[in-house]
């Protein structure tokens, strides 16, 4: 009696959605790809360690934030932009006004936020995880992910409402 | 529970999504229904939410992404049938098939030549330094020689007209990996000073590597890659271009 796990269909399940928490991390093609590749070679190499292959998923988002991690220690690519105080000062932004906003501007909105809420801001809006696997991932207290999506999500809203502004003004000067 | 405190619980509130069912939430969800001015607020919080959600699964996944993964891997299966007491205990009795059975079943060994492969594309896309920034190749040679990474390598010879730009001395599970980096003449992006990376490494250090010449080619992640075997060394070309760019170089 031998139970397998199915690589070809945990890879056509998940892929994706692995694919779009990295991209959210990196805002990089190459290195969401080499994320999402790395994080399967782990399962083919380590899988056989899993307790459990109902958790396959939490498994995958926890290793692939864990590998982006330890990339981030081996290098400073990625910079970090701190809020100026006239963001705070905006106000918060419309659901007609993200519409109108293209998803790469989504995306970059995020990392102006600070870096410890973006990883839970990512899993939040791409509504793969419940929260205890959000918790389960991060290796952080569920009211820890609360407490840290909260104010990312009040954050986010104003960069957002930045980042409208600016690519209104922009539209504006070409006009 | 008064409105400010039902807001901070509706904030996490994901539209359509069975998140939990706390009384914290079904109270504030209860007050929605009762406060009209909140009710306004969780009206555009829900909207707001799937406007910016919208955005985040609009995240184009890159076409061939899957097969990529797919053929990357060398093993039919993760097997995990040792976690079954039955099978377990049936083993015990079966000494010498569990023996054969392990060596079947193993994973792909850390040290294969698709690992190498896959970790030297890594640290071209992602965190490679120069430790010699250089346009001379003799020079290229002697640093790497002073680090015991290999240094009599053969460059094609087309690769040997395109211009170096430095090199690295790593270690690959013990081995020691030369890097010599080149430009192809291509405009580089921001930042960058290489687009081209060749590593050598003892063949003997990586078990599966191809056999010979012509070299095989493989798109791993973002970049192309030529590996091929001469003499005791083992070559990987990574560039980034189709299969005919890095023909150019081999």
């Amino acid at each position: 009696m031998t139970s397998e796990l199915d690589f070809a269909g945990v890879v056509s399940s998940y892929y994706q959605s692995l694919y779009q928490f990295a991209f959210s991390l990196t805002r990089s093609e190459a290195d969401a790809c080499d994320l999402t590749q790395q994080t399967f070679y782990v399962l083919v190499t380590k899988g056989h360690q899993m307790r459990d292959v109902s958790k396959v998923k939490t498994w995958l988002f926890t290793t692939l934030y864990r590998e982006f991690l330890e990339s981030r220690r081996r290098q400073t690519r990625f910079p970090h932009f701190e809020l100026s105080q006239v963001a705070a000062e905006l106000p918060t932004v419309t659901p007609t006004v993200v519409n109108q906003l293209d998803a790469p501007l989504v995306i970059q909105a995020l990392t102006q936020v600070e870096e410890i809420y973006q990883a839970p801001l990512a899993m939040f809006y791409l509504e793969d995880c419940s929260y205890k696997d959000i918790a389960d991932i991060l290796g952080v207290p569920i009211g820890t992910v609360k407490s840290r999506m909260s104010r990312g999500i009040a954050q986010l809203q104003r960069c957002l409402a930045v980042t409208a502004a600016s690519a209104s003004k922009s539209s504006g000067e070409e006009d | 529970m008064n409105r400010q405190e039902a807001q901070e619980i509706l904030l996490l509130y994901r539209p359509g999504r069975a998140d939990e069912d706390n009384p914290e939430l079904i109270e504030a969800l209860d007050l929605v229904k009762h406060d009209p001015e909140l009710a306004k607020w969780f009206e555009t919080h829900c909207a707001l939410h799937h406007a910016i959600s919208a955005k985040f699964k609009q995240i184009d996944v890159p076409a061939g992404l899957k097969e990529q993964i797919l053929s990357e891997r060398k093993i039919p299966s993760v097997i995990l049938w040792w976690r079954r007491p039955a099978v377990l205990a049936a083993a015990t009795g079966v000494v010498l098939l569990a023996g054969l059975a392990s060596l079947w079943l193993r994973p792909v060994p850390r040290d294969s030549f698709p690992a190498f492969r896959q970790w030297m594309v890594r640290t071209a896309l992602r965190t490679y330094t120069m430790g010699l920034e250089t346009n001379d190749l003799n020079q290229i040679r002697a640093y790497l020689a002073q680090r015991s990474t290999p240094a009599d390598y053969v460059l094609p010879q087309s690769l040997e007209k395109a211009k170096g730009t430095g090199c690295d001395a790593m270690h690959w599970h013990g081995h020691g990996v030369s890097m010599v980096c080149f430009r192809s003449g291509k405009p580089l992006g921001p930042g960058e000073k290489s687009d081209l990376f060749l590593f050598v490494i003892d063949r003997s250090s990586v078990p599966g590597a191809p056999a010979g010449d012509p070299p095989q080619f493989t798109k791993v992640n973002k970049l192309m890659t030529a590996s091929w075997t001469l003499g005791n060394k083992v070559y990987l070309l990574a560039g980034n271009g189709d299969e005919e760019f890095l023909r150019k170089f081999r």
